[in-house]
């Protein structure tokens, strides 16, 4: 699991990510997954699912942009028109004690342009897994607030395209790591969480061919970095045995400068970020079928499109 | 207590995680390459631009027994207990070859200079981007390239004739040990100086912005054999003299070309598309529409043999109307539309589009770990250079002659619903370049370096092919260009055989 950046610094910071990467990879792994194509921050929420319970949604979204950024530069492309995705997932969640939960999720996605020459693309994405740990729970009076951490993994399920504007997703082999703060009085409940995604490498399908200032000689072969990702969310609504709405906020930021979309830029090495909000609804229809519904809408971006979506599914517990 | 060490540890590995930057695209690291051979005859290997290497005279050198020599060399052997850690990082950086060094750099400039003026969203018309250049496109990065590794090759030719000349020993065999490995050719004049004053004179022609950035690498580069005990400063100062002789003569060259008019500031282009000797004509499909790029590139002056290369142009391909042209469309369909992945990898492999180091740049990254392999010293590294990016140059220039002449729709001008794995360029079809380009290149290096041929033209194949899978070119331009391409390659390997070297 360790990847080649490893080698590019030597801080005390090492031994702690080493110590990370070993824990992760232990724990046989798995991640909240992160890519722009993906779900909403529905999947990780503060909420445990209970010792020996599970549950298992299957949720079909479609985003659309016509407008795009380029660095933070609102753009559209006449070549382009107006990019839909559309993705099918499947979300398992499992608890493996009372304070330790198991998420697996894995998308198909569909995602073509309107106008120009880019063509359709399709397939499986990144399958994803996450442990999510209750680490500590206090009773404040007659409110809750609970201390979670939660430590995925996710990989490319095939080699797709993931140099082109219209494309499937990053195609790096990602560790998020995350800690969130629940706190719920009655129905009434407030998250923020705070995560970071450390993205691996990918190998482009042609040598780097590029300029790039930093670049003293261009023998840099067919692999590039792809910039880490800061996540913060926050989340607030109400939730019932029967039903629950919230609002939320989701922010991503590059770590890392990384390039910006333009021609002959690898589109894997660009920084990419947003700002999106959204409301989450689930109902219990009957026994312990429900329904689920978000839409999310960007405020604001980089390198990413100015997307909103929507998604509805289905939730059975089992 | 011990419950809540768990979550601080845990927030501590989290922000651990975070400690580390890094940049955005790691570099490897080069092997010093020890050459295999001097080459002590290559003062007599034919120049190109230049008459013969006579056409620049090497002053002789004071003889090593002078007190002026002797203080020189005690200095640089002083100067080899006192280096500075950037002393050696630049020592080491040159070590792996002043030519292959000076052609990573153009390729770095030409990546950088090779932008096209782009679509202004915000004004909605085609306007230049900051850097925006009207010559950006094919025939700019293959022309830099071979105008740099010319320039390299007469000073190298110029300097071996002087070093044979003169003889004065290599530093390494009056008692001087060297920092790292040095070829051992007589040390008057300094080769490295030769191509670092040849490479940054002839690159600041090519790229004015950069004189500055371009004089600091030339003077790090000529003081980093100082640094390393390869060379004395009257050795630097007469490599540098044969490039101060010579790049005015190539730059004379350079002006003469017919390149600067290939932009066709009187958009003469139009004409000969209504012209043009073939039944439906190329438009642009872009949006909005634009101007060809380059379209007088074809009218360039060649290196090798203008009357062969131009007798050789293919007749026009099957008009659109034909069963043949249909079938050839709709091969070019149905490979959009069951694309593998395998296909995209070699399309966009291929591809090198705009603001790239272009195809010329791929395969003169190609080159590199032949040349590396084979050992080759910087003189044969610059001949192996000149004639693979003449030969690429004239591929270039003869591929524009036939897209200007015929003016072929590109596949989805005629079936919009065909697809492209790579930018659609805005040239017309036939013939396709990278099948030109690759196959002339491929057949330079296979004739340079036998035991890869057959690595070499599999890789020209595959380079023809990739713009059918790209979804941009019909079969007939790969074949046309291929074929194409291997006469104007076996044109250079002619020239190659007769020039002097084995």
């Amino acid at each position: 699991m360790l990847n080649g950046n490893a080698y590019f610094c030597i801080t005390s910071a090492d031994f702690m990510r080493l110590l990370t990467y070993f824990t992760t990879a232990f724990l046989l792994t798995l991640t909240h997954q992160t890519h722009a194509q993906g779900l909403a921050p529905g999947i990780l929420d503060g909420f445990m699912k209970g010792q020996r319970k599970a549950s298992l949604a299957i949720l079909a979204s479609q985003e659309t942009y016509s407008t795009y950024y380029v660095n933070t530069t609102e753009t559209k492309n006449p070549n382009l028109g107006t990019v839909t995705t559309q993705a099918l997932t499947v979300v398992g969640t499992y608890g493996l004690g009372y304070d330790l939960d198991l998420i697996i999720s894995a998308p198909y996605i569909r995602t073509q342009a309107s106008a120009g020459y880019f063509p359709k693309q399709e397939g499986l994405q990144d399958v994803s897994g996450t442990l999510r740990w209750e680490a500590f729970d206090y009773k404040l009076g007659k409110t809750r607030l609970s201390w979670l951490f939660a430590a995925g993994y996710s990989m490319p399920m095939q080699e797709y395209v993931s140099d082109a504007l219209v494309r499937l997703g990053h195609g790096s082999r990602n560790l998020d790591g995350r800690t969130m703060l629940h706190y719920k009085a009655g129905p009434f409940f407030l998250t923020g969480q705070y995560g970071y995604i450390r993205r691996g490498q990918v190998t482009l399908d042609h040598v780097v061919n590029n300029y790039d200032p930093s670049q003293l000689n261009p023998n840099s072969g067919m692999k590039v970095n792809v910039p880490d990702v800061t996540e913060l969310i926050i989340r607030t609504g109400i939730v019932t045995t029967r039903a629950s709405v919230d609002v939320w906020g989701q922010q991503q930021t590059p770590r890392t400068e990384g390039t910006n979309i333009g021609p002959g830029i690898p589109f894997p090495t660009n920084g990419v970020g947003f700002t999106r909000v959204g409301t989450t609804a689930w109902l219990r229809l009957f026994g312990k079928v429900g329904i689920t519904a978000t839409a999310s809408t960007t405020l604001s971006g980089r390198n990413t499109g100015k997307s909103t979506r929507i998604n509805g599914g289905l939730v059975l517990g089992l | 207590m011990k419950t809540i060490l768990t979550p601080l540890l845990l927030s501590s590995l989290l922000i651990g995680l975070t400690g580390c930057k890094e940049p955005t695209i790691d570099e490897g690291i080069q092997p010093f390459s020890v050459p295999t051979s001097v080459d002590a005859d290559g003062g007599n290997w034919r120049t190109i631009v230049l008459k013969s290497a006579t056409d620049v005279t090497v002053p002789q050198p004071l003889p090593i027994t002078s007190d002026v020599y002797k203080t020189e060399l005690s200095a640089i052997k002083n100067g080899l207990l006192a280096s500075t850690p950037e002393q050696n990082t630049a020592v080491n950086y040159w070590t792996v070859g002043g030519v292959l060094r000076w052609n990573q750099i153009a390729r770095q400039l030409v990546a950088k200079y090779n932008v096209p003026p782009g679509y202004d969203y915000a004004t909605g018309q085609v306007s230049p981007a900051d850097v925006a250049n009207p010559y950006a496109g094919a025939p700019y990065a293959a022309r830099i390239y071979a105008l740099l590794s010319i320039a390299q090759y007469d000073a190298l030719v110029v300097a071996w004739r002087a070093k044979y000349q003169y003889n004065r020993p290599s530093l390494e065999r009056q008692g001087v040990v060297a920092r790292v490995p040095i070829l051992d050719v007589p040390s008057y004049p300094s080769e490295d100086a030769a191509i670092a004053e040849a490479s940054c004179q002839m690159l600041a022609y090519l790229f004015p912005n950069e004189v500055n950035w371009l004089k600091a690498k030339a003077t790090e580069h000529k003081q980093s054999r100082l640094w390393a005990g390869a060379s004395v400063p009257s050795d630097i100062k007469a490599g540098e003299d044969i490039a101060g002789t010579l790049t005015p003569k190539l730059i004379e060259r350079a002006r003469n070309d017919r390149f600067a008019a290939s932009t066709d500031p009187a958009n003469t282009w139009q004409t000969a598309l209504v012209k043009a000797p073939y039944n439906q004509k190329w438009k642009s499909l872009e949006l909005p529409e634009r101007p060809p790029i380059l379209p007088l590139a074809g009218n360039v002056k060649t290196w090798y043999d203008s009357t062969a290369i131009f007798r050789a142009l293919p007749v026009a391909p099957p008009a659109t109307t034909s069963a043949e042209f249909q079938q050839a469309l709709s091969e070019v369909r149905d490979l959009s539309d069951t694309r593998t992945r395998e296909q995209w990898r070699i399309a966009n492999y291929w591809e090198n589009g705009p603001n790239t180091y272009l195809l010329s740049g791929l395969w003169n990254f190609l080159a590199e770990d032949l040349i590396r392999q084979a050992g080759q010293n910087e003189l044969r590294t610059a001949r192996t250079y000149a004639l693979l990016n003449r030969a690429m140059q004239d591929a270039t220039t003869a591929t524009w002659r036939a897209q200007y002449t015929y003016f072929v729709p590109r596949p989805a001008q005629l079936d919009p619903a065909i697809k492209t794995a790579t930018t659609m360029l805005n040239t017309p079809s036939y013939v396709a370049d990278r099948a030109t380009v690759s196959t002339a290149a491929a057949t330079v290096l296979a004739y340079l370096f036998p035991d890869d041929a057959t690595r070499l033209n599999a890789q020209a194949a595959e380079a023809s092919l990739s713009g059918l899978y790209s979804g941009t070119q019909y079969r007939f331009d790969n074949q046309a260009g291929a074929a194409w391409g291997s006469l104007i390659g076996q044109l250079a390997v002619t020239g190659a055989k007769a020039d002097g070297a084995r």
